[in-house]
């Protein structure tokens, strides 16, 4: 910045258009998202516990399995009586917490990732169908979306665990064809907005066969909105896992998820109130970075901030 | 930060203090978490339906838990006419809560009513050796067995609660599960399913009861689902009386001013049960001996018990308590060794493990804990936790490999409680052992100390031979009360309020 600087008003805003305008969207978003606090924090957690949960057999210092029962309820380092052996104690069973909590990452992840993913599928295709074709194929679908969205999710997820019995499949299976719908009603909207764009008329007028125009106009075009729900529902995946296996028809035991961790914790909240607010900060803070991720995510490819 | 919590809890406790339990307004106020559907005994097998209902009713007899005498209890005396044929003199001037006098009639309509098997009563082996009784005047009753019952006296001091005949008539079971009429020590006087119950000392509890008199005039009891929030409550003085508070817990409580802790055995016992006659037809690898044997020594079951279970519980390798007549000792042991557990292993065919599902309904952390131990010699088991009633149902319909699972022989000092039960071809029978059930059906069936004794110690080693079962510990209660409650635990897990005072 130069003397200028200290008229801020107008003759800033044309300087900017003009540095800004030769760069590339890539560069544009790059440059908004390392302006960005929320992003940036929540990208960085995100990053690390992937790590961790990736590298979880490196870094683990004790087998996640591996039960002692002489060293059990062991606090953390922090508290009277805690080791470095044990950096973060040992749970009923004696084993190592923290590595425990590093191979639970690894499940909550998985099934928020896998779940989205499933999710997103199902969704996106029928929202796109439904907002590009609208008309009986719409009705039909909003249909869909209004009767899913009068499902109480906990509900279904319980009951459905409770049939089928529980394991980590029908965990993602069941989160995974639950949570399509705000992923059908954005992509729904969103490609209703270009229904009638120009470049679309073009593509038609071309004689552009449909699933060309849904696959290569559309939905590239619908991507950031897509992929902003994409971070809010690998969230509440990872929320409603950990309720599930709370209440013992998620994950199941030995798995380390940090669902099951807080349910295990339950019985000695009186007096070993650290085996529940381990797992119960490490669920807090991924929730929340992803929820910051896409927060930002949204704000950086939102069209008031592209102009 | 503990300390944090503890502060906090005992601020929230102090801020609710209005509602002081104990002695100034003469109301013990006790907390569980067991939700009673009915009062009506015969309609509820849950624990806690045993001790409300020795508040309530009285039996024929009554069961000394310090010296294990029967005593007449409604009863004024008893006799054997031959080894399936009773008398009894029944005690006269009692009255029932609504003011119905008791006499031979009730005795006649109650046992008559619940050994019909058309009114399905919850637990039939405690009736179904009634054969017919008989008023002889109206203070004279007789009993005939189907055939001779060693434990007779048991049922009769026990389960067999005596009801009055013209409201049990008149409400039945549904009317008597709401609004319970008896002669025990206690009339209740309020009772929300599930969720509470308020006794009321019966002035005109009759002398010379061998339950004593009653002392404190109210009892109010409340379900509280969770451990955590009895314990506080019990710290805050808004509950004077707790139980089944887990080890870890207990030992934290231990030494806290105001309040007692302690620890009793029972008469439960957790083992492992398995499907040795391939009853689910699954030929699940438990069909064979070997491995039953090698997940018996996988199992460190003596730290279990120091590090888990605590108190006074300890391993068993016979499939029955210790304390029960008949339970031998000296059987097969299959001691800690992971080592052979895995030889066991290869040599039956399963050098790397298996996969198998591990059914359990309580004790979740014991369930995890053996779990961690069969993980360590190759056996990956997925744990299927159930309800009680529905895990129960599944081991009815034949659907059970391998459980585990728990027994308190309804606190019959007795194997025929338990080994019986389990191995006699019934719907709980996984043995499936014709040899067994010939043992056990002589040992139930006579009246002669040593033949059951032998009879039981053969089927006792079969099992333990075989490790049809792996026997793991004896079940212990830890108590914790306002210490200024006189209250003894007995070892039956049937607390007497009736006997309780304050100091």
């Amino acid at each position: 910045m130069n003397a200028t600087s200290n008229m801020p008003s107008a003759p800033d805003f044309t300087r900017d258009l003009e540095i800004v305008a030769p760069l590339t969207p890539r560069q544009i978003f790059l440059r908004r998202a390392r302006r960005h606090r929320g992003f940036l924090f929540g990208a960085g957690v995100i990053l690390v516990i992937a790590a961790l949960a990736l590298l979880a057999p490196l870094l683990a210092p004790h087998d996640p399995y591996a039960q002692n029962l002489i060293s059990r309820l062991q606090p953390p380092v922090w508290m009277d009586r805690g080791a470095w052996d044990h950096p973060l104690g040992t749970d009923q069973l004696g084993r190592d917490y923290l590595s425990r909590l590093f191979y639970g990452a690894q499940f909550s992840l998985l099934i928020g990732f896998t779940a989205m993913v499933i999710s997103g599928f199902i969704g996106t295709s029928l929202g796109v169908v439904a907002g590009y074709f609208g008309g009986r194929v719409d009705l039909i679908i909003t249909f869909l979306i209004t009767a899913r969205l009068s499902m109480p999710i906990v509900l279904i997820a319980l009951a459905v665990a409770a049939l089928l019995g529980s394991s980590l499949t029908i965990v993602i299976l069941i989160l995974g064809l639950l949570l399509w719908d705000r992923f059908a009603v954005v992509a729904r909207s969103k490609t209703m907005q270009l229904r009638d764009a120009d470049y679309l008329m073009s593509a038609k007028a071309l004689g552009m066969p449909r699933w060309r125009i849904i696959l290569t106009e559309i939905l590239p075009n619908i991507m950031d909105a897509v992929i902003v729900v994409a971070t809010l529902e690998m969230a509440h995946a990872i929320l409603l896992e950990a309720a599930l296996s709370f209440l013992g028809l998620g994950v199941q035991p030995p798995l380390p998820s940090w669902g099951l961790m807080i349910a295990e914790g339950k019985d000695f909240l009186l007096f070993e109130p650290w085996l529940i607010m381990i797992p119960g900060a490490a669920l807090l803070l991924l929730v929340l970075a992803i929820n910051l991720l896409g927060d930002g995510l949204r704000d950086i490819s939102s069209p008031e901030a592209r102009s | 930060m503990k300390k944090a919590i503890i502060c906090i809890y005992v601020a929230l406790a102090l801020g609710a203090g209005a509602a002081h339990a104990g002695p100034e307004d003469d109301t013990l106020r006790i907390a569980w978490d067991g939700e009673l559907p009915t009062l009506d005994r015969y309609f509820n097998v849950l624990r806690e339906g045993i001790l409300v209902s020795r508040l309530i009713w009285d039996a024929l007899l009554y069961k000394d838990p310090a010296t294990l005498e029967f005593k007449p209890l409604l009863a004024e005396s008893y006799r054997f006419v031959d080894s399936t044929t009773m008398e009894f003199e029944l005690r006269q001037g009692i009255t029932f809560h609504n003011g119905e006098p008791f006499d031979a009639d009730d005795v006649v309509y109650t046992l008559e009513f619940v050994s019909n098997p058309e009114n399905r009563v919850l637990t039939q082996r405690n009736v179904s050796w009634i054969k017919s009784v008989e008023k002889l005047d109206d203070y004279r009753v007789r009993l005939e067995m189907k055939q001779p019952t060693p434990t007779a006296l048991e049922f009769l001091s026990g389960p067999l609660l005596i009801y009055p005949n013209e409201y049990y008539a008149e409400v039945g079971p549904k009317g008597m599960g709401t609004h319970p009429v008896g002669t025990g020590p206690y009339r209740v006087v309020e009772f929300k399913p599930g969720e509470s119950i308020r006794f009321e000392i019966n002035k005109q509890y009759f002398d010379g009861s061998p339950k004593g008199k009653p002392s404190i005039s109210t009892i109010e009891q409340r379900t509280i689902p969770d451990r955590n929030t009895q314990i506080t409550e019990l710290f805050s003085g808004t509950v004077d009386w707790i139980w089944k508070v887990p080890a870890d817990q207990a030992s934290r409580i231990v030494g806290r001013p105001g309040i007692s802790v302690v620890n009793e055995q029972t008469l439960r016992i957790a083992y492992l049960s398995f499907d040795s006659s391939n009853r689910t037809g699954n030929a699940s690898p438990v069909n064979n001996p070997l491995v039953r044997k090698a997940i018996g020594h996988a199992i460190d079951r003596s730290a279990i018990v120091s590090k888990l279970v605590g108190g006074v519980s300890e391993v068993v390798h016979s499939a029955c308590h210790p304390q029960q007549f008949g339970c031998e000792q000296d059987v097969a042991q299959y001691e800690y060794d992971p080592e052979k557990a895995k030889q066991l292993l290869a040599e039956a065919g399963y050098p790397d493990g298996f996969e198998i599902d591990f059914h359990a309904y309580r004790n979740r952390p014991y369930a995890e804990a053996i779990m961690g131990y069969l993980q360590a010699v190759g056996i990956r088991t997925s744990l299927v936790y159930l309800k009680y009633a529905a895990l129960r149902d599944k081991v009815y319909a034949g659907e059970i490999d391998f459980n585990f699972m728990t027994w308190g022989s309804y606190s019959f000092n007795d194997v025929s409680a338990i080994t019986s039960h389990f191995f006699k071809g019934t719907q709980d029978d996984y043995a499936r052992d014709s040899q067994l059930i010939a043992d056990l059906e002589l040992g139930d069936g006579s009246v002669d100390s040593e033949e059951r004794k032998n009879a039981y110690s053969r089927a006792l080693k079969s099992i333990a031979d075989n490790a049809y079962w792996v026997p793991l510990f004896t079940y212990n209660v830890n108590y914790a009360f306002n210490d200024k409650l006189d209250f003894t635990a007995t070892a039956d897990e049937i607390p007497r309020f009736y006997s309780a005072g304050w100091k």
